[in-house]
């Protein structure tokens, strides 16, 4: 039962996603990032405002680290399919090893 | 991105690169805004020298120039995004003496009589300042995120705040003074830059940044009025 728990804790702490979800939250977080970097500029430049611009920046990374970091389900649609624990049953193969056969 | 750790790794990793790019470019913004800072008057008002010590304990006297100026200058195009805050200084400068020149010493000389330091709104928090000093200077800028017209100085008669004097000591009688203006443009992030004496692609140089020759008096005597009121005291 407390292995059982520990086991979900880590889980959760851990949050591990599926591959397709690795790449998509790899696209998230370059796009999202470069799009705060330009548009923190871009105000910051029209409006001649530096503290809007750091706000901004400091802000929109917050956002990437809360979109990207955490195992949403949306990183988790392609789970891989494992193999069935101990295989389907297989035909006896006729392994043979210094003459002498195994199995 | 296997896991919620490496996610963060990562992440923070490319907003730092983001973060050095952004700051690159304000840096470059700095150098495509023009700057057009113009001295309409630099003049002095009154210059005396008197003779007194460096330090209470000195029994060394020299002689220290006292210049009282004037200044009219608008440095309000400094004033950008990126500029913390502006140092603006005015020296006196004069060169050697023959007899110095012919002795190698040097040739020219440069002290700082005055200097202030211009903060942007964005740096007025961290103006070393009093309480209600501080308070008059934030309201000053409510709701502007720049400030370009406390770039407009205007100084009459303004009492040095330094009084100079040489190596030597001498400093009375000496011609051919001039007082500049000398600026430094402190960015949030980029260069240091100072006045520049030629332009230099959308930065102009400093306009009229010098005052007209004058010659530092002699010793200012001192009244014998003191000598009378001596013999009654201590």
């Amino acid at each position: 039962m407390a292995e059982q728990l520990l086991d979900k804790v880590r889980d959760v702490a851990e949050g591990q996603i599926d591959f397709e979800g690795q790449k998509l939250a790899e696209l998230l977080a370059n796009v999202a990032l470069t799009l705060v970097g330009i548009i923190a500029f871009a105000v910051g430049y029209l409006l001649q405002d530096i503290k809007l611009a750091v706000y901004i920046a400091l802000g929109g990374t917050a956002l990437t680290f809360l979109i990207v970091t955490p195992p949403w389900s949306f990183f988790n649609r392609n789970p891989v399919k494992w193999l069935p624990v101990g295989g389907p049953p297989q035909p006896p193969a006729n392994i043979v090893v210094n003459e002498k056969s195994l199995r | 991105m296997y896991s919620s750790l490496v996610r963060l790794q990562n992440t923070f990793g490319f907003f730092t690169t983001v973060i050095f790019v952004v700051a690159a470019f304000i840096a470059v913004s700095d150098v495509v805004t023009p700057r057009e800072p113009v001295v309409a008057t630099l003049k002095t008002n009154q210059v005396q020298v008197v003779r007194g010590r460096p330090h209470y304990y000195s029994s060394k006297k020299e002689e220290y120039a006292v210049i009282k100026f004037s200044l009219d200058a608008d440095l309000s195009s400094l004033f950008t995004w990126n500029t913390k805050q502006v140092f603006v200084y005015v020296t006196a400068e004069w060169p050697s003496s023959s007899a110095a020149k012919i002795a190698g010493n040097v040739t020219e000389n440069q002290a700082v009589i005055w200097d202030t330091i211009i903060t942007a709104p964005s740096s007025d928090h961290l103006a070393n300042l009093g309480p209600a000093a501080r308070k008059k200077l934030l309201k000053s800028a409510a709701g502007k995120a720049i400030d370009p017209s406390r770039g407009k100085l205007s100084i009459k008669n303004q009492k040095p705040k330094y009084q100079i004097t040489h190596p030597s000591g001498k400093i009375a009688e000496t011609d051919d003074v001039v007082l500049k203006l000398h600026y430094n443009v402190q960015p949030w992030v980029g260069m240091l830059t100072w006045n520049q004496d030629i332009d230099m692609f959308r930065w102009k140089k400093l306009k009229n940044g010098m005052s007209k020759k004058f010659a530092l008096p002699a010793i200012k005597k001192k009244v014998e009025a003191k000598k009378t009121t001596a013999g009654t005291g201590k």
